[in-house]
């Protein structure tokens, strides 16, 4: 009997050891489940404030989640949405099938610009996931057509200003040489100094205003007006021939090194291609001192067109080489020299070799030189 | 016999100055201040050429352009643009339209115009 009683006390204290154990599990359950479900509400917080709409699309094509943000782009609601397969759902308000495009391609985005209707203007980021189980693509949709309306609006104000500005400069240049030929009567040598002195400067700003103009152009998007098939050499020539009364003024020698053998034709906007070369001259005759050197090539190279433009002018500063295609940047030991400049044209040459799908590059030495490259492909 | 050229400008000043330079090379010219009263000189006047701008108030220079060349009467007056606008849209439509030439105000002298309107004239 004693040792029964014995038995059952050691029995109940093991029990109430497992029950405390039990309990203790029970807890933890209970602090996993409620740190879950507090994850699972600061993610879905996360998702329903965040700015741009998110999708979440399963593997078998459903829509598993969508973003408060989503339903406004979409203008549907999210009960309309969630569930059902991306590939065959059809909205009244807007067109998917930009975006239904970019995922049957099953290549991830970054930022592509689709247009689901007149006026609105998405960036698209997709990134696959892939946790065993769960697979699937998250999209995420930025709102960009606001953005597009102000950068057209700005585009649209620079391009009117710079016509409205030109008018009074046409006046301006008209007078000038009217007054220069003669036409309004004789006028004697220091007035002529003067008035020629000011000729030039209204020349000046009006090439400004063209640069400006080309600016505008390249972030309109629209600067590859015409490309077509045609040789390289003869644009170069072009260029060279238009910049004579500079090249004799200047007293450099510029010499243009042909390709021994015919070059392949290349796909070219002639008018953009000719302004490039010309910004990449005209930077070689204003920064090369007199007696100078300017050395023209173009050769082919691995499927490439390669234009080379070598000077001895005073280079660049190694600090501020990484700058040097940026808008409106002007080297500091060039702003010294005084010679004018925008700092607008290699910022359009880099943009219009861009557009040809090239690269642009360059080597300089501060007092010894530059050479700039671009290739074009064939 | 002297040539009549009309100019359609809306600024006076550089009207005038045109006016100016082409009278004193012995030009007959006749002035148009919008593109109404360009248009019904291009039919009246009957001008030997027209110098053409596009900003214009009421009807711009591209109706005008497209207007004329639609009347039998005067579709054979040669029309030159001179306008400050100049982006390959605007000339590629000017120059479908029927116009001979298409000048950038800002990059032509007057004497670089007149040399423009002999090439037409003869």
């Amino acid at each position: 009997m004693e040792n029964l009683n014995q038995e059952i006390e050691k029995k109940e204290k093991e029990l109430r050891k497992i029950r405390l154990a039990f309990l203790n599990i029970l807890e933890d359950t209970q602090d996993a489940k409620d740190w879950a479900v507090e994850e699972k509400n600061k993610t879905m917080a996360v998702i329903n404030n965040f700015t741009d709409g998110l999708l979440v699309i399963d593997h078998e094509n459903k829509i598993e989640l969508v973003s408060p943000t989503i339903e406004k782009l979409f203008k549907e609601k999210k009960e309309n949405i969630l569930g059902k397969s991306i590939f065959k759902i059809n909205f009244k308000k807007i067109k998917l099938k930009p975006l239904i495009e970019i995922l049957k391609k099953k290549k991830e985005v970054y930022r592509k610009e689709i247009e689901l209707g007149e006026g609105i203007l998405l960036e698209m980021t997709t990134a696959y996931f892939d946790f065993g189980k769960r697979k699937g693509i998250l999209v995420v949709l930025h709102d960009i057509s606001k953005d597009k309306i102000i950068e057209r609006m700005k585009t649209e104000f620079v391009s009117i200003a710079a016509h409205q500005l030109r008018t009074p400069l046409s006046a301006i240049k008209w007078s000038l040489r009217m007054i220069l030929d003669g036409d309004v009567g004789s006028i004697n040598e220091d007035q002529r100094d003067l008035l020629e002195k000011t000729y030039t400067s209204n020349e000046r700003m009006i090439g400004l205003i063209n640069d400006l103009l080309n600016v505008t152009r390249i972030e309109e998007g629209k600067f590859l007006y015409k490309p077509e098939k045609m040789q390289m050499e003869g644009i170069v020539v072009n260029v060279i021939q238009d910049s004579e009364d500079v090249i004799k003024m200047k007293n450099v020698s510029v010499k243009f090194e042909k390709s021994k053998k015919l070059l392949p034709p290349v796909v070219i906007d002639e008018e953009k291609m000719s302004l490039a070369i010309h910004n990449l001259l005209d930077n070689a005759l204003k920064y090369t001192p007199e007696k100078g050197k300017i050395a023209i090539s173009l050769e082919e190279k691995d499927n490439e067109i390669v234009f080379k433009i070598k000077d001895t002018g005073v280079g660049i500063p190694e600090d501020q080489k990484e700058r040097i295609f940026t808008k409106f940047f002007r080297g500091s030991n060039v702003i010294k020299m005084e010679t004018e400049g925008s700092g607008l044209g290699l910022y359009t040459t880099k943009n219009i070799i861009d557009s040809h799908k090239g690269k642009i590059w360059f080597e300089s030495e501060e007092n010894k030189g530059t050479t700039f490259y671009f290739s074009i492909p064939v | 016999m002297s040539k009549k050229v009309l100019i359609i400008e809306d600024d006076k000043f550089l009207r005038d100055l045109l006016g100016k330079k082409l009278s004193s090379l012995g030009f007959d010219t006749v002035l148009a201040v919008d593109g109404e009263e360009g248009l019904e000189k291009i039919k009246t006047e009957k001008p030997d050429i027209v110098l053409l701008d596009l900003i214009l108030p009421g009807i711009n220079g591209f109706e005008v352009l497209e207007q004329a060349k639609k009347d039998p009467s005067v579709n054979e007056i040669p029309i030159i643009i001179l306008s400050n606008l100049g982006q390959s849209e605007d000339i590629e439509k000017g120059l479908s339209l029927g116009a001979k030439d298409f000048l950038v105000k800002a990059h032509f002298t007057p004497q670089e115009i007149v040399k423009k309107l002999q090439v037409f004239l003869s």
